[in-house]
């Protein structure tokens, strides 16, 4: 009792800065739609078949004669390359690091920024690259060395390539883990065993090694992770070696079988779940080396040549192994006929132009949408995890990382299952949730708030009648004129404007959401009268471009009401929130439950979900990260000067962490151009998305094509980085430059 | 009765593998209008939580706050009308230093120019006029705390907190510091509540120190009480040196008693609810006794004598144990060697007794 009683204080503790309430309760109400939810739908459908009776099917295949020893074949198969990469990975990511930091190599900024391209690039890009040129029409295999590959010779297809091409893929973030690492190794420890007469080798094994061990372990698991999840590199370059995230894959795209994709994913989510679990709560917490410790480390020197030259050679070696693979990309796009005819030629960019234009600009443009999204979500949870206490922060750090942890896969299917017909429950939850909440945060007696609920649902059940005789379109216009009016009335009759502002603009948007269309249609009639060809493909998409910003689903356009209404109401005289209150909780309701709420699929809005969950670790760990670096007591001096919550995120926290928000529009855009497992299933003829285009060439054989989509992806995504990094430069000239590797 | 804390608690939860702790065990006190009141206590003993309840940057478990005969508890930080300089100083790296001080008027939406002449004032006050446009990384430590503290005076704050501002910096500026700190509130009349565990900083700015020992108060009084008449062997000692020497109450009267120890009796000072016949000890600071050429008190033989310049400081085993002596007499001036036999006396009237 003592401890309910102790949350609800923690709760009342947030509650007395509102702002700071709602954003726990959007960003869990996030998270939980489409993270939890998601995952817990793909889960759950592994058990149970399309009649709807619980199944072991899928799990007792493991088990049987017939099918057993495929899947075991396939399982064993998954964990061993996950092995392999992992442990290539860590050992090359090392030597790149011990190369930087100690060993005296010229053009350590040149390899630095090598090592981290793979992380820019589509997450095929290195297996399509390999084929290129190590293929069995490869223009180092065939063209230069004329080898030919009979049936049952080893080619670069199978788990030799496989795994190859994932430690090139994968190998900076080990890395970037154990460079830092590296980089605050304090010189003293080495020094004070050199002073007790150790000798170097001694020194490494029993010193530096041991050290180094959390990072390298944690490399290792991160990398298994990532082998594990990778979607792309298998099904370029496996061969006839099957992963599960190529089954799982297969399952729907071939079989359109979802209880067996669902049971697959669920025997990928357990080795992926344990390892994350392990990594993150294990090995990370006994690093002896402080992440934001001091870089001295890089003064120690690696003197011994026979150690020295070694590490160098290999580092240049795979970094000219890098450009060449990128190379090839480029000038595979512009070759004619790769592995017949090496002679340059624009024809493949024509085409993709042509017929790719409108998957180069939906990508495009939805990424950068995704963007804001993701990190302005990302540092709300890391504000709430680094500075504030209360009940469940464990849980809402774990969930948000959990997006970017799991296997893409599981979250693709797992938001078909829940969004293509309407979820009930979840809907059912998100309007109960912040139904309690507006009663809650209210100050206002216990019969007066069962009072404003009672009148609010039967108000909500009044609108949902109307709404289902006049429809949608109507409600939403009748529910947007209540709002145009009471802001007009609380502009006139309040001194203070932002109230009546805040509603106004809600009507005219609730307006806009079907008048827009008087604006979309004559654009598109006009698009359509251009010629066909590549600017007709380019213009026609302008239209549904500017309809994404108006037409947010109903159910979301409700939930974003009842929060608006909870922050004028807390300003406002008791007397007028008894109007105010139960009629927009009747409103809301009315929007939110009507037609097919949150049936996102086939909608932008689910590709854009979709990102922002997969880049939202990367967000909250650079927040998290800058954040912990500002003394508390700077926001607490604020807050004692007078400031709220607000006030002190807006003008103290924010142009601090400004540095760390940068990194993450980086990462986040980054992020959702080179996505493939998450929005695979989630393309639609409307909204394409070029890696899932990459994929459909290369089935078709167009690897040239293959190789212009992804040279024009990695244009993008460095045009980007450039444009942001000339921005930062500009802004934090004073503070030094922001560092890619945050959020890594 | 300006402000006042009732019986204040705080638990904090245990968290991340820690027990749960008590950081603050029934604290009451009551503090004037005007003065300036010390939390003084070794680490952990509980003053700078104290501190921060009464700032609101953390919640009672239970007990009351009233600021004025307003009930406090629940109010957020930004709605009490209080200052607070901190530790760290907390300057805003981002911000120049007009800006840092005028922070918490642009948050009242205070006119421009009245902002100007209240940071003008305050800069004058603190001695930082001209240095409006620097940036925080470019002023010394000093100067960074007199932002910290002009920052939180130009806010004409009803409360003053103030959490080891002067902890940071080195001796010489701490001695300087201590007395513009105290000039400034005496000048302004702002109630203050300082948290320091130097006892030199209490003991030179406090109207009245709070002496803090685990989340409990040992004693309340200005600074003379304190250290004429501890009240417990904690305070006793962690306000200057003090020698314990065993006592046996043999008669009480009012503040005083009669005591009995070495064979003879005194009349020292004592506390109060002291019965004869108990035991205890006896507090005597070691400027109280001397090095006698004729007759004493206690007879023993120097073990340690040390030359500190403005005094002689000698150990003395007396009966086993070992008696501090702080001679400070400038004509008395004769070093005695470790070994020697000597005689002490003392003014044994300003010994005081407590209980054991």
């Amino acid at each position: 009792m003592l401890a309910v009683k102790r949350r609800l204080q923690e709760f009342s503790l947030i509650g007395r800065d509102p702002v700071l309430a709602l954003s726990l309760i959007i960003s869990a109400l996030f998270l939980f739609a489409f993270i939890v939810f998601p995952i817990a739908q793909t889960v759950w459908s592994g058990f149970f078949n399309k009649e709807g009776q619980f199944s072991l099917t899928y799990f007792a295949r493991y088990f049987d004669s017939y099918y057993g020893p495929v899947s075991r074949q396939i399982f064993l198969d998954t964990l061993t390359m996950g092995v392999l990469t992992a442990a290539g990975g860590t050992l090359l990511g090392f030597i790149f690091a011990y190369t930087i930091v100690r060993c005296r190599v010229p053009g350590k900024n040149f390899l630095h920024i090598l090592a981290l391209v793979p992380t820019v690039s589509p997450p095929f890009a290195i297996a399509l690259s390999t084929i290129l040129l190590f293929g069995r029409n490869g223009l180092v295999t065939k063209g230069i060395l004329n080898m030919s590959f009979p049936p049952g010779s080893n080619d670069v297809y199978g788990m030799d390539g496989l795994v190859s091409v994932q430690i090139i893929t994968f190998f900076s973030v080990a890395y970037l883990i154990l460079r830092a690492m590296l980089e605050r190794l304090d010189p003293s420890m080495e020094e004070a065993a050199r002073s007790m007469g150790a000798g170097k080798a001694h020194i490494f094994r029993t010193v530096t090694l041991p050290l180094l061990i959390p990072g390298i372990a944690g490399s290792f698991l991160l990398l298994f992770v990532e082998a594990l999840a990778d979607l792309g590199n298998p099904l370029f370059i496996a061969g006839n070696v099957t992963v599960l995230s190529a089954q799982i894959f297969l399952a729907i795209a071939g079989e359109y079988d979802y209880q067996k994709a669902s049971a697959l994913a669920f025997v990928l989510l357990i080795p992926t779940l344990v390892v994350f679990l392990v990594q993150r709560y294990y090995v990370s917490r006994r690093s002896y080396i402080s992440v934001t410790g001091k870089p001295t480390g890089g003064l120690i020197e690696e003197k011994e040549g026979w150690i020295r030259w070694p590490f160098i050679i290999v580092t240049y070696l795979v970094s000219g192994l890098i450009v060449i693979l990128y190379l090839a990309i480029i000038y595979g796009s512009f070759s004619k006929a790769w592995g017949i005819d090496y002679s340059f030629s624009l024809e493949w960019w024509k085409q993709m132009f042509a017929r790719g234009i409108e998957s180069i600009l939906d990508t495009t443009f939805l990424s950068i949408l995704a963007t804001p999204i993701a990190v302005l979500l990302g540092m709300i949870v890391a504000f709430l995890v680094v500075r504030k206490q209360f009940s469940g922060k464990q849980a809402l750090d774990f969930t948000s990382n959990l997006g970017g942890a799991v296997p893409g896969t599981i979250l693709g299917i797992g938001f078909v299952l829940a969004f293509s017909t309407p979820p009930w429950f979840l809907v059912i939850f998100m309007y109960v949730v912040l139904f309690l909440f507006t009663l809650g945060i209210l100050k206002a007696t216990f019969w007066e708030k069962v009072a404003t609920g009672i009148v609010g649902t039967l108000l909500g059940a009044g609108f949902f009648v109307v709404g289902a005789r006049i429809g949608q379109v109507l409600l939403t216009y009748l529910i947007s004129i209540l709002s145009l009016g009471f802001g007009v009335y609380l502009l006139f009759t309040r001194p203070k404007k932002k109230n009546g502002v805040k509603l106004v603009l809600f009507g005219v948007y609730g307006a806009l959401h079907t008048l827009i269309e008087y604006v979309a249609q004559p654009l598109m009639r006009a698009a359509n009268a251009i010629p066909e060809g590549t600017w007709k493909n380019a213009a026609t998409q302008f239209p549904d471009y500017i309809q994404v910003f108006f037409k947010l689903p109903h159910a979301i356009l409700g939930c974003v009401l009842i929060i608006l209404i909870v922050t004028i109401a807390l300003q406002e005289r008791t007397s007028f929130r008894r109007v105010l209150i139960p009629l927009f909780l009747g409103g809301s309701f009315a929007l939110i439950f009507g037609g097919k709420p949150m049936a996102l699929v086939g909608t932008p809005y689910i590709i854009l979900a979709a990102f922002a969950v997969r880049s939202l670790p990367a967000s909250v760990r650079s927040g998290v990260a800058s954040l912990q670096q500002i003394d508390p007591s700077i926001e607490e001096a604020s807050a004692i000067m007078g400031a709220d919550a607000q006030y002190t995120f807006r003008k103290v926290t924010l142009p601090l962490i400004m540095p760390a928000i940068l990194a993450g529009l980086i990462f986040s855009f980054t992020r959702h151009m080179t996505s493939l497992s998450a929005i695979i299933f989630l393309v639609s003829a409307k909204w394409r998305i070029v890696t899932a285009s990459i994929l459909s060439e290369w089935e078709q054989g167009g690897i040239s094509m293959a190789a212009a989509y992804s040279t024009i992806i990695i244009v993008f995504v460095l045009i980007a980085i450039g444009i942001l990094y000339l921005v930062s430069g500009k802004m934090l000239k004073r503070r030094g430059g922001i560092d890619i590797t945050w959020g890594a | 009765m300006f402000l006042v804390l009732e019986n204040v608690v705080k638990r904090f939860p245990p968290r991340g593998g820690a027990s749960e702790v008590t950081a603050v065990n029934g604290v009451s006190l009551s503090i004037e209008k005007g003065e300036l009141v010390t939390l003084l206590g070794p680490s952990g003993c509980g003053k700078t939580t104290t501190l921060r309840l009464i700032g609101g940057f953390e919640v009672l478990t239970s007990g009351r706050i009233l600021l004025d005969g307003v009930g406090i508890d629940n109010l957020p930080p930004h709605k009490r009308g209080m200052s607070m300089v901190f530790q760290s100083y907390a300057i805003f790296p981002h911000l120049n230093v007009f800006e840092n001080i005028a922070y918490g008027l642009h948050v009242q939406k205070v006119p421009e120019p009245e902002v100007k002449r209240r940071v003008g004032k305050v800069l004058e006050l603190v001695n930082l006029v001209g240095y409006e446009n620097r940036a925080p990384n470019q002023l010394s430590g000093g100067q960074q705390q007199r932002v910290a503290l002009a920052r939180a005076l130009v806010m004409e704050p009803k409360v003053l907190l103030l959490d080891e501002p002067l902890s940071n910096l080195d001796a010489k500026l701490r001695e300087q510091m201590r007395s513009e700190i105290r000039r400034i509130q005496q000048e302004l009349g702002i109630t203050s509540v300082y948290v320091t565990h130097d006892q030199i900083e209490a003991m030179t700015l406090s109207d009245h120190i709070v002496v803090m020992n685990q989340g409990i108060i040992e004693q309340i009084g200005t600074p003379e009480e304190i250290y004429r008449h501890p009240s417990s062997q904690f305070v006793a000692n962690f306000i200057g040196r003090a020698n314990f020497i065993p006592a046996k109450a043999k008669s009480v009267q009012g503040g005083e008693a009669v005591v009995e120890c070495f064979g003879k009796e005194f009349r020292v000072s004592a506390k109060a609810g002291v019965t004869p016949g108990t035991m205890g000890v006896l507090v005597l600071r070691p400027e109280m006794i001397w090095i006698s050429e004729r007759e004493g008190v206690f007879k023993g033989v120097v073990k340690r004598s040390v030359y500190l310049g403005n005094a002689i400081e000698y150990e003395v085993a007396v009966d086993g144990a070992s008696l501090i002596v702080m001679d400070t007499n400038p004509r008395r001036m004769k070093l005695y060697p470790p070994g020697t036999s000597v005689t002490l006396d003392a003014y044994m009237d300003l010994a005081h007794f407590l209980l054991a």
